[in-house]
């Protein structure tokens, strides 16, 4: 029954305005106490932004930096508020986890020129270890448009020798806002998620930073072509499909005229 | 952790089923049942959030021995779970879950100069809603009390595609009680589209035009110029919905993250660390 449940809840996060993704998922966790740890660990959320309190630098807040209710900056590695025993990471993964921190501000640089990025990582129970980027960048406004771009990705890591293998689930989240007396108010927002998987091997050339690095590259831009298939092409079909504006009567016009011509090209290739 | 109380889980179901994308509302339904875990509470208490759903969508009912569809709308609730065709001039009961009408009723109509408004309007509003809304559209006015309400429901529902999408527009239409000349018409549209393949992405677009139109004694006349002006603004909405996507894609979205950097070229992800000494020096 709880997996059938957690099917249902995630079913419906599926279906309810992603505009109001926070109050549906607390809702969900009040209405069903028990699938809590569940949906916080699964349900992705607009990230939030804190700042460093030693550095005053910005970093992205989930489940996988907070420990109750404080969260652990990637650029201090302390909680804020204050834990006395906060989990903190092994030394070898807060090790590459710098490194990353640093190299995904590149990325980050290079692609979304301006955001905030954070990466954290922490070892799995399977002898393995896991890793989250997230990335937000935030519109300038232009054209009275507000816009923000969330990105999430999670990479679960097996190492086997010289080879690893790479499980990637990377979800997108794109904010779209605009209020103008032609259109009045217009809200476009959600998010989409893909999966990868890779083996490669581990060398000087090839480090965990630079496979993940690449698979994490490679899987945002596809998704970027995806979304804006999505956003900007399905959805603004079915907006055409429901009201069309043109009259039907010249649009069997336009058909007639196609028909004739599909007509006589067939004649002429007789 | 605490359970909640019985009112608040059902202040959260209603909620959730308020906010069901057009058709997937049973898919929402047996979700929120699956995981209240109270058929008495859902069946009792969350019954007018069902009703509140399909008056909120325009949801088209068909009914037998009548030609065309109406819809459900606040215009012809009755109360009691009864709505009003203005075709057939008959009461329906209807069931909220099923979507279905039952016990059609003979009704009393309205007078007959209400009645001869709200028929030019509807011939007007039919050869509307064949124009533009052939796909799948459903248009409706209602007169009660002497107010006259035109509502438009259209809507594509792909699920084997994962996307749904609803449009409403409803106007306060003017006309009766003696008035003439220039008069206020208000009106609201919206539009709703989700696509849910792997993700789940919703357009909300909301607009509540006030538009000036001439009225007269001439019915037809009259009925010509209304729909003409709705006509007119459903498109001016339309067109600048569209222009949004356009800005939103080609400015928006293309400032966010480019799809390759200013190089040209993908990162290095060996001189990952290089680049970023080299920035902080500059």
């Amino acid at each position: 029954m709880g997996e059938q449940q957690l099917d249902c809840a995630l079913d419906l996060m599926r279906r309810l305005p992603p505009q109001h993704c926070d109050k549906n998922l607390t809702d969900l966790i009040d209405l069903c106490p028990h699938l809590v740890d569940d949906l916080l660990s699964t349900i992705d959320q607009p990230l939030k932004i804190a700042a460093d309190r030693e550095t005053g630098k910005q970093y992205l807040l989930c489940d996988y930096n907070r420990d109750g209710d404080s969260y652990r900056s990637p650029w201090s590695n302390t909680y804020d508020p204050p834990l006395e025993d906060g989990q903190l990471p092994s030394e070898k993964r807060r090790k590459m986890e710098i490194e990353a921190n640093a190299a995904f501000e590149s990325y980050r640089d290079l692609y979304f020129e301006g955001g905030v990025s954070s990466v954290y990582f922490w070892d799995l129970d399977n002898g393995g270890f896991a890793g989250i980027v997230l990335i937000k960048k935030e519109g300038d406004g232009a054209k009275n448009i507000t816009g923000c771009w969330d990105s999430i990705h999670v990479i679960e890591i097996t190492e086997r020798a010289r080879q690893a293998h790479y499980k990637l689930t990377s979800t997108i989240m794109l904010w779209l806002q605009t209020n103008k007396s032609s259109s009045g108010v217009m809200n476009l927002g959600g998010s989409l998620t893909r999966q990868h998987e890779m083996d490669a091997p581990i060398n000087d050339q090839n480090t965990h930073l630079a496979n993940m690095g690449r698979m994490i590259e490679d899987q945002e831009s596809k998704m970027r072509l995806t979304i804006n298939e999505i956003y900007f092409g399905k959805t603004k079909k079915v907006m055409s499909d429901l009201r069309s504006t043109e009259k039907q009567s010249e649009l069997e016009k336009q058909d007639e005229i196609v028909r004739e011509l599909n007509n006589a090209m067939a004649n002429r290739g007789n | 952790m605490s359970e909640i109380s019985d009112a608040e889980k059902v202040r959260i179901a209603s909620d959730f089923i308020k906010h069901a994308p057009p058709g997937e509302f049973n898919e929402v339904f047996n979700s929120v049942r699956m995981l209240l875990e109270n058929d008495d509470l859902l069946k009792n208490k969350c019954v007018n959030a069902i009703a509140q759903y399909n008056v909120g969508q325009f949801v088209p009912v068909k009914l037998d021995g009548v030609a065309k569809q109406t819809l459900i709308t606040p215009y012809n609730d009755l109360g009691n779970g009864r709505f009003y065709d203005e075709v057939s001039k008959k009461s329906f009961k209807y069931d909220h879950v099923r979507k279905e009408a039952a016990d059609l009723q003979p009704h009393p109509a309205e007078s007959g100069i209400t009645e001869q408004w709200r028929q030019a309007l509807q011939t007007q509003l039919d050869i509307y809603i064949d124009d533009h809304y052939a796909k799948s559209g459903t248009g409706v006015v209602f007169a009660r009390n002497g107010v006259f309400t035109i509502c438009i429901e259209s809507h594509q529902f792909q699920p084997k595609n994962f996307c749904n999408g609803r449009w409403r527009s409803e106007w306060n239409v003017p006309v009766g009680d003696g008035k003439s000349g220039s008069q206020e018409m208000k009106g609201k549209i919206l539009s709703q589209v989700h696509y849910y393949e792997d993700g789940n992405v919703q357009l909300f677009s909301e607009k509540e035009p006030v538009l000036k139109v001439n009225v007269s004694a001439d019915f037809d006349k009259t009925a010509k110029e209304i729909i003409h002006a709705i006509s007119e603004e459903e498109t001016i909405y339309q067109n600048a919905v569209q222009e949004n996507y356009a800005n939103m894609s080609d400015t928006t979205f293309k400032a966010l993250r480019r799809q390759l950097p200013v190089t040209r070229a993908k990162m290095d992800w060996n001189k990952a660390q290089t680049y970023r000494i080299g920035q902080e020096m500059k």
